[in-house]
């Protein structure tokens, strides 16, 4: 009971920790925005937050002549931005946004800067307790990067085959997360009656904990007990013959992980893409297709003419964004392989990289991998983006 | 009319068959979880078995730190929530009303955060939070958490604050109030659905969470239940009673909160880049 006690004590101290910081940042940063005119007040402002800022760096052992001369800087930088920037203006946007971006610039930016930083040195297990208590890493310049094509991350697969298993994982995803979605959203748009009810049971996949959702279907694809192969078993029970043809019980998880996976990962991903498409197909109005009716079109040549153009600026944001969940997926094929001895058949690069940072313990070798994955990714969006802009001018033009 | 009532007939099968596959899984869950104990494994695919009891959920209870496992994904994630909503509800507005020097480059940064790939942070903030040894805390999972979700709150507060007139808040400013009074006043009481689907949405993200959570946390009695499901169904075949039951208990709210705002989530999903 004491360390639930104490482990509350810690979480109302930091809530306690964030308002005290932010209302000072806040006065802070309005004493400066504010009296940026006014020179005695001004000054005044300067000097008690420098005198603040000595004292909490003693506080927090920070003090040192490199810390107060960081300070000093950021002092000049932020008078000459407050002249600058506020003159005759309203400083209260800058006010409200602070806190936000300082939180994202403490938790997403310094950690990515830091990963960069960390692929240029050589952490490791063997040199972690060296940099925890001194905060020294040996350098190494670009080793770990060569590294990440010649080494593999794990046992056995190299980057590169990654690399296909992952376009390959990611093609795959996505090309039945849309058609699959896409048949579903058109059956319901046809329906008359009912819709809300199959609409509430067809995301139920994407409703549940993924955790859950994931486990329980590894369950499914058990050798013995799953519910796969019992029906394999049954049908073979009742009709003999498909034996012969060689169909039989498949030990999915130790035979075909990957395969596993990506129909786990179908199944979860298809109702988000038939919410967003149902949502695409009611926007579309009715009179479109009266009057392809009336010139004697086709079902087919109406969903060629308009409905595939109509839906796609809800389409392709979905499938970007899709693209870029399903390429960095590490649940899935975590929770399916992720045990002591489960198989690295079915890892793509993230979770690879999950496992060669955390099974492995590689930290530096890890980070390398991280940047080089985010470029890829990197490379991708840049070059769907453009994918859009061609085809919205196209469309302008037309 | 013949044709269209066939017609409708095979859409309903279809899509019957469709939920069907879609709600399989739960249904066995919820078939292990009740199964008795001496034959939680077996091929039997009837949804309520023979001889239907409770004793899952009683040994669950008893006999491993369930609850306990709740209580800490509830700290964890109601306190990132309460972060992260309030952080992104004053950013929101600062980002919906006012025009100033470089709001254009902080949306889109605020954008592309959301393409740094959440998997790929998780070793530097693991390093960090050993740094400040904050290993198998509270605190340092809610340090993990708390921004993650901000960008994407900040993104669905901003859309909704959009939709709200501006001449309430100048009332209220003629009334004699400043921007801090009207926001206060009149725009966040306005915007509680808004500020109630944020906090849903950082609270399932979190409390659905594992990969940090996995890193983070190692003693048992500090795990979230998301941990706790997987150590249950990873070490012993025998424990699949309990692993069902602690998967039913889990999964039922989530999936009543889920139903209830999946409508604002997609709208805020397809919000952004509709409207451009």
């Amino acid at each position: 009971m004491n360390d639930i006690i104490f482990s509350l004590l810690q979480v109302f101290g930091f809530v306690a920790l964030i308002a005290v910081s932010v209302g000072i940042i806040e006065l802070y940063l309005w004493s400066h925005f504010r009296y940026h005119d006014k020179n005695s007040i001004f000054f005044t402002s300067v000097f008690s937050f420098t005198f603040l800022a000595l004292l909490f760096m003693n506080i927090g052992g920070l003090l040192s002549i490199k810390n107060f001369v960081i300070f000093m800087f950021w002092e000049i930088f932020l008078i000459y931005t407050s002249k600058k920037l506020i003159k005759g203006k309203n400083y209260l946007p800058y006010l409200l946004a602070a806190p936000a971006f300082l939180g994202l610039l403490a938790l997403l930016l310094y950690p990515f800067l830091f990963q960069i930083y960390l692929s240029f040195h050589d952490l490791k297990l063997t040199t972690i307790m060296q940099w925890k208590q001194l905060g020294t890493i040996p350098f190494v310049g670009l080793k770990q990067y060569i590294s990440v094509f010649t080494v593999p991350p794990l046992a056995e697969a190299g980057f590169f085959k990654l690399l296909f298993r992952t376009l390959l994982w990611t093609f795959v995803n996505i090309f039945f997360h849309v058609l699959g979605g896409f048949i579903l959203a058109l059956l319901l748009s046809e329906l008359k009656i009912f819709r809300g009810i199959y609409r509430t049971l067809l995301v139920v996949p994407w409703a549940m904990p993924q955790v859950v959702a994931v486990l329980a279907l590894r369950g499914e694809f058990h050798s013995q007990y799953g519910f796969i192969n019992v029906m394999i078993k049954k049908a073979i029970e009742s009709f003999p013959w498909l034996a012969s043809i060689g169909v039989g019980p498949v030990n999915w998880l130790s035979d075909y992980p990957l395969l596993t996976c990506i129909l786990i990962n179908v199944w979860l991903g298809i109702p988000f893409m038939t919410v967003i498409i149902l949502g695409g197909l009611q926007s579309i109005s009715k009179s479109y297709y009266d009057a392809a009716s009336i010139d004697g079109a086709t079902y087919f040549q109406k969903l060629k003419y308009i409905t595939l153009p109509l839906i796609k600026p809800v389409l392709m944001p979905a499938v970007t964004l899709g693209t870029v969940w399903t390429f960095n997926n590490i649940n899935v094929i975590y929770l399916v392989t992720g045990q002591s001895g489960g198989t690295e058949q079915a890892d793509i690069l993230v979770s690879a990289l999950y496992k060669a940072a955390f099974t492995y313990n590689r930290y530096s070798y890890s980070a390398a991998f991280a940047m080089v994955i985010f470029l890829i990714l990197f490379m991708i969006s840049i070059s769907y983006s453009k994918m859009f802009e061609e085809k919205n001018t196209d469309k302008g033009a037309a | 009319m013949k044709r269209e009532t066939a017609k409708q007939i095979l859409i309903h099968l279809a899509l019957i068959s469709a939920a069907i596959i879609c709600v399989y899984p739960l249904s066995r869950i919820f078939t292990v979880s009740i199964r008795p104990g001496d034959r939680v494994i077996s091929t039997d695919l009837a949804l309520i078995p023979d001889g239907a009891t409770f004793l899952s959920y009683m040994k669950l209870l008893k006999e491993t730190y369930f609850l306990r496992w709740l209580f800490n994904s509830l700290v964890i994630t109601v306190t990132t929530s309460m972060i992260g909503v309030s952080l992104a509800s004053t950013a929101a507005y600062a980002f919906s009303r006012f025009n100033f020097f470089g709001k254009k480059s902080a949306m889109i940064m605020l954008l592309s955060t959301q393409m740094i790939p959440a998997g790929m942070l998780i070793l530097p903030l693991f390093l960090m939070i050993m740094k400040m040894n904050l290993m198998n805390t509270y605190l340092g999972m809610i340090i993990a958490y708390s921004v993650s979700s901000l960008p994407f709150s900040i993104w669905i507060l901003k859309g909704y604050y959009d939709t709200i007139p501006k001449s309430l808040e100048e009332a209220a400013m003629v009334d004699g109030t400043g921007y801090v009074g009207a926001f206060w006043r009149v725009i966040l009481p306005l915007s509680a659905p808004a500020l109630s689907i944020a906090f849903l949405f950082n609270f399932t993200s979190a409390w659905n969470e594992y990969l940090v959570a996995r890193v983070v946390l190692f003693s048992s009695k500090q795990y979230t239940w998301t941990l706790g499901l997987f150590e249950l169904q990873g070490q012993f075949i025998t424990q699949w009673g309990m692993f069902a039951a602690g998967s039913m208990l889990v999964t039922i709210p989530v999936l009543l909160v889920f139903l209830y705002s999946s409508k604002w989530l997609v709208s805020g999903l397809t919000l952004g880049s509709v409207k451009g």
